[in-house]
């Protein structure tokens, strides 16, 4: 009788665990997209807790910090994207000792600004001499800002889905983790055992 | 409670590693045959705790259970801590390799400490004492390892009351929690198997 209380209470124990995998971690993520020439980032512990007033800092891809500011109540920081070209770093270091880091890739800040040059080039070839290459500068930016408005909601998705990916635990790591806990002491029982 | 790579110094690191290897090795050495099976299922218990996120407070803080761990195992929290880190470190990144003895320092320190400070307590005859000092002994174990984490930050720089004062008001919840829990655990195994308490 005694035996079975015992293995109930440990079966409910285990069962409370699972529900509750996907929502319970322990650290910070940040998380930075590029939109209309600004970067935005967002801080927040993975169990979905915004980081408020958590330190950010922005390095170039030579570790000279360019940037540093503050997270608000929401845990969003956003700046203009700074001169210079290469991977950013972003460094949030929250309280109590928990940081992490994102890196915003080269081609992904400067494919505006490249799309622009590239067919900037092109006009004094092209078909009709009236277009102006300002023009064309103007078309680019009017194709530019309807792509933007079409694609946010699909890149917003994107984000979401990389987030999740990003945070979650699954339950077989937490099984495998057991497992590897029980192969361990496993191989320290046996070497205990053959000291004796 | 789990500090991040990247964030200390490397005299820190150092300092921390090196203890963590000296316990790790005496406890190893210490640590008898029959006792290994409790020190692998305190190990995964350890493991798990760390999922089960308690949301109070301006940061996120989970269970620990430090305390529950200490008393009952002595010496062995090291090696048990100190795997069971490694693989949330591995497999959930919480805290980091480099700062794996720094993190494992923090916490089994505080465990042996309530070791020998309530090993005799829970188990004595008197049962309401006993869970007193059960509740004390968890309470404690999570204020003496946020106390270490705060010491480890101030030598990196931080100022040691911000970051003592957030590090313990953050886990004021938590404490109470794990004292409710530790007496619960000592209460029940000191009806359902003494034997582990070595009663």
């Amino acid at each position: 009788m005694k035996k079975k209380l015992y293995l109930i209470l440990i079966f409910i124990f285990l069962i409370i665990i699972m529900i509750n995998i996907s929502a319970f971690a322990h650290k910070v993520n940040i998380f930075a997209y590029v939109e209309e020439g600004k970067i935005y980032t967002e801080s927040y512990f993975s169990d979905g807790k915004k980081c408020i007033e958590s330190k950010i800092e922005v390095f170039d891809n030579q570790g000279n910090k360019l940037l540093e500011g503050l997270t608000d109540k929401e845990g969003a920081f956003s700046f203009e994207i700074p001169p210079g070209d290469g991977d950013l770093k972003l460094v949030l270091t929250a309280s109590m000792g928990h940081r992490a880091e994102y890196i915003i890739q080269a081609d992904e800040l400067g494919n505006i600004k490249g799309l622009i040059e590239e067919k900037i080039e092109e006009p004094v070839s092209a078909v009709s001499p009236e277009v102006s290459s300002f023009d064309l500068k103007e078309i680019q930016s009017l194709i530019e800002d309807a792509l933007d408005e079409k694609l946010k909601p699909i890149m917003r998705e994107m984000r979401e889905i990389k987030k999740s990916q990003e945070d979650r635990i699954s339950p077989t790591e937490i099984i495998g983790g057991i497992g590897y806990i029980v192969g361990i002491f496993g191989i320290v029982a046996y070497f205990l055992s053959r000291k004796k | 409670m789990h500090i991040s790579e990247g964030i200390l110094s490397a005299p820190v690191l150092l300092a921390g590693a090196a203890l963590t290897a000296t316990a790790v090795g005496y406890s190893l050495k210490k640590m008898e045959h029959k006792e290994v099976p409790k020190v692998a299922i305190l190990s995964s218990v350890f493991f798990v705790a760390s999922l089960i996120h308690v949301p109070l407070g301006p940061t996120s803080v989970h269970l620990i259970l430090n305390g529950i761990i200490g008393v009952l195992l002595g010496w062995s929290a090291f090696p048990a801590i100190l795997v069971a880190l490694a693989l949330q470190g591995v497999l959930f990144q919480f805290g980091g390799i480099t700062t794996l003895g720094v993190n494992t320092f923090n916490m089994a320190f505080p465990a042996i400490i309530c070791f020998y400070l309530f090993n005799r307590g829970v188990k004595g005859e008197n049962n309401f004492i006993a869970l007193m000092m059960a509740f004390v002994c968890g309470f404690l174990a999570v204020l003496l390892s946020g106390t270490m984490v705060a010491v480890a930050l101030v030598f990196t720089g931080e100022p040691f009351m911000q970051v003592a004062k957030l590090v313990l008001i953050a886990h004021l919840p938590v404490m109470i929690l794990e004292g409710v829990l530790t007496v619960f655990c000592i209460g029940f195994l000191r009806k359902v198997r003494p034997e582990i308490l070595d009663i």
